[in-house]
């Protein structure tokens, strides 16, 4: 073979990667919109693909259960959650890129380390503690409980973006009298504009798919949509189509959202470690 | 100033439950029992744990570490193979980014809710193909399979995530030593090996320390793909924290001291995070 022909198989063949790996990667998701609009009588048979969709299963998930009360209090705290972490954090953010004292990379990373902590143990205390005051099942101990990661996020996400606005605006503004507040309101926020729209976005959708806090904190009232999957896990002769159903409604949000931050994906995922 | 406000929060919100966490494992509290009825019992939890009176306490550790390695390093593997195919100029590139970005974004218990759709040994989409092409259907979810299965997920969902951070860092390498290593008549292998990987090496590192301290704590997907069963086949220790604190027996002490050594776990992990980042290695 010579080495032109060569050169064709390769891209052949690397094209061919691709489709496969982006296919098995939409897989998934497109399945599950297939169940979903199956009409009742398919559902359980995988060999049908063509059919006329129906959209029954929809519209039994918001009568008979009540989807639309989850997806309320979803959207209260993700928006609760999102707006304190964001301001505390940005705050916090101007700290750390513009003042430098002792200890501030210690504290800095301390905060890093608390995105690692594992649910399981955080959720521990927070249940007892929240039985103790009475607030559990409330949107309050959901929304602080999503703030044990939203703020670090947040700071670490608008660290970087504050720092990469040069100093010399500031300083500008500065010695025209403005102070420090005034400099962080009118001059750093506006012009980190589209990082703090990413950072906000990153924290809605974080939130938005937290589950193991949702599951033990909340009972009915402030159940959220991520755990509505438990009503079909212990049912028995579930109910696919409207299984599905709930996974699309769940879902499609935050995929949306996702295609929203394509362009800071990877920074948002590594706590603004990558800045590409 | 500006960050007390923040950090007075984080504090109040991580730190304070923390210590609570320690305190509850040492106490006999137990769910339903009367907070103020509980008594300290000293280290008697761990002691019950690390002396294997729990039996089903290393067997979960197994699990989890086994889970860990065998997720991290798979999905580093093909996780640079697909940075690489990513890596050459080719059309559709941004919608073949799309379809990399649903695994990661999709709502976690709606990933292990869709798996085990298609995991179904009766009805599941993927023994309808492997029955059409090879003519056997499958236990995904049986005592044997149920922990690859699981597995399987992990792959599927955080191989983009490797992908992606590889290939930023692929995008970042200048061209100059590649083609000064050619007229050094280097061939790919060598270029690949004594180039690529060097400069890459903070990257993946980066990578590679993200998804071990994710896969030690996963939690929502095994809970909804087989809550860690059948029997224990994929009981990872968060899943393990949560039968023993919630489920059946509500022993919350018990399941504290566990969730604290899972802690321990991970924060010691999370210390080569910490230090990795704080050399500088990873602005790209």
């Amino acid at each position: 073979m010579n080495s032109r022909s060569w050169t064709k198989v390769k891209r052949f063949l690397s094209a061919l990667a691709l489709v496969a790996v982006s296919v098995i990667a939409v897989f998934p998701f497109v399945y599950m919109v297939i169940v979903s609009l199956k009409p009742r009588v398919l559902t359980y048979d995988p060999s049908v693909w063509v059919f006329s969709p129906t959209f029954e299963n929809y519209i039994a998930i918001f009568r008979q259960r009540n989807l639309l009360h989850f997806a309320r209090n979803s959207f209260i705290v993700v928006l609760g959650t999102t707006l304190l972490s964001l301001a505390l954090g940005s705050l916090a953010a101007y700290g750390f890129a513009r003042f430098s004292f002792k200890k501030s990379e210690s504290l800095a990373f301390w905060i890093l380390s608390l995105r690692m902590l594992p649910p399981m143990a955080t959720v521990i205390p927070f249940f007892i503690v929240a039985r103790l005051l009475g607030i559990l099942d409330t949107h309050i101990v959901l929304i602080l409980a999503y703030m044990t990661f939203n703020i670090p996020f947040s700071i670490w996400m608008m660290r970087g973006f504050f720092e990469e606005i040069p100093r010399e605006i500031e300083e500008a503004a500065l010695v025209d009298g403005c102070s420090h507040w005034q400099v962080f309101l009118r001059i750093l926020l506006p012009l980190s504009a589209p990082g703090l729209t990413a950072t906000a976005i990153f924290c809605v959708i974080q939130s938005w798919n937290e589950f193991a806090f949702a599951l033990f904190l909340t009972g009915v009232n402030a159940r959220t949509l991520p755990t509505t999957v438990t009503f079909f896990l212990s049912v028995t002769g579930v109910i696919w189509g409207e299984m599905a159903a709930v996974g699309v409604v769940t879902a499609l949000p935050v995929i949306i959202f996702a295609m929203l931050v394509q362009k800071h994906m990877i920074r948002g995922l590594t706590f603004g470690a990558v800045k590409q | 100033m500006y960050i007390l406000p923040a950090v007075t929060i984080l504090v109040l919100l991580t730190l304070v439950p923390s210590v609570f966490l320690y305190y509850v494992s040492i106490t006999d509290y137990e769910l339903g029992q009367l907070w103020s009825t509980h008594k300290l019992i000293g280290f008697r939890n761990y002691h019950r744990l690390l002396s294997g009176r729990d039996f089903e306490f290393w067997p979960s550790v197994r699990i989890s570490i086994t889970f860990m390695l065998l997720a991290t390093s798979i999905e580093t593997v093909l996780g640079f193979a697909i940075a690489l195919l990513l890596n050459q100029e080719f059309r559709f590139k941004s919608l073949v980014f799309g379809c990399l970005l649903m695994p990661i974004t999709i709502t976690p218990s709606i990933v292990g809710q869709m798996w085990k759709l298609m995991y179904n040994a009766e009805y599941g989409v993927l023994n309808y193909f492997t029955e059409r092409l090879l003519g056997v259907k499958v236990a995904w979810l049986g005592p044997e399979l149920a922990f690859l299965s699981t597995l399987m997920v992990d792959v599927w969902q955080w191989t983009p995530f490797v992908a992606l951070i590889i290939y930023a860092g692929l995008r970042s390498i200048p061209s100059e030593p590649f083609e000064a290593a050619l007229v050094d008549g280097a061939n790919t292998v060598q270029s690949f090996w004594y180039i690529t990987l060097p400069l890459i090496r903070p990257l993946l590192m980066l990578a590679v320390i993200f998804r071990s301290m994710d896969s030690l704590k996963l939690f929502d997907v095994p809970f909804v793909l087989t809550q860690g069963g059948p029997g224990s086949a994929t009981e990872l220790l968060s899943l393990h924290v949560y039968r023993l604190g919630f489920a059946q027996t509500g022993w919350v002490a018990r399941a504290a001291a566990t969730a604290v050594l899972l802690l321990v776990m991970i924060i010691s992990l999370s210390r080569l995070l910490v230090r990795h980042i704080r050399e500088g290695g990873s602005t790209v």
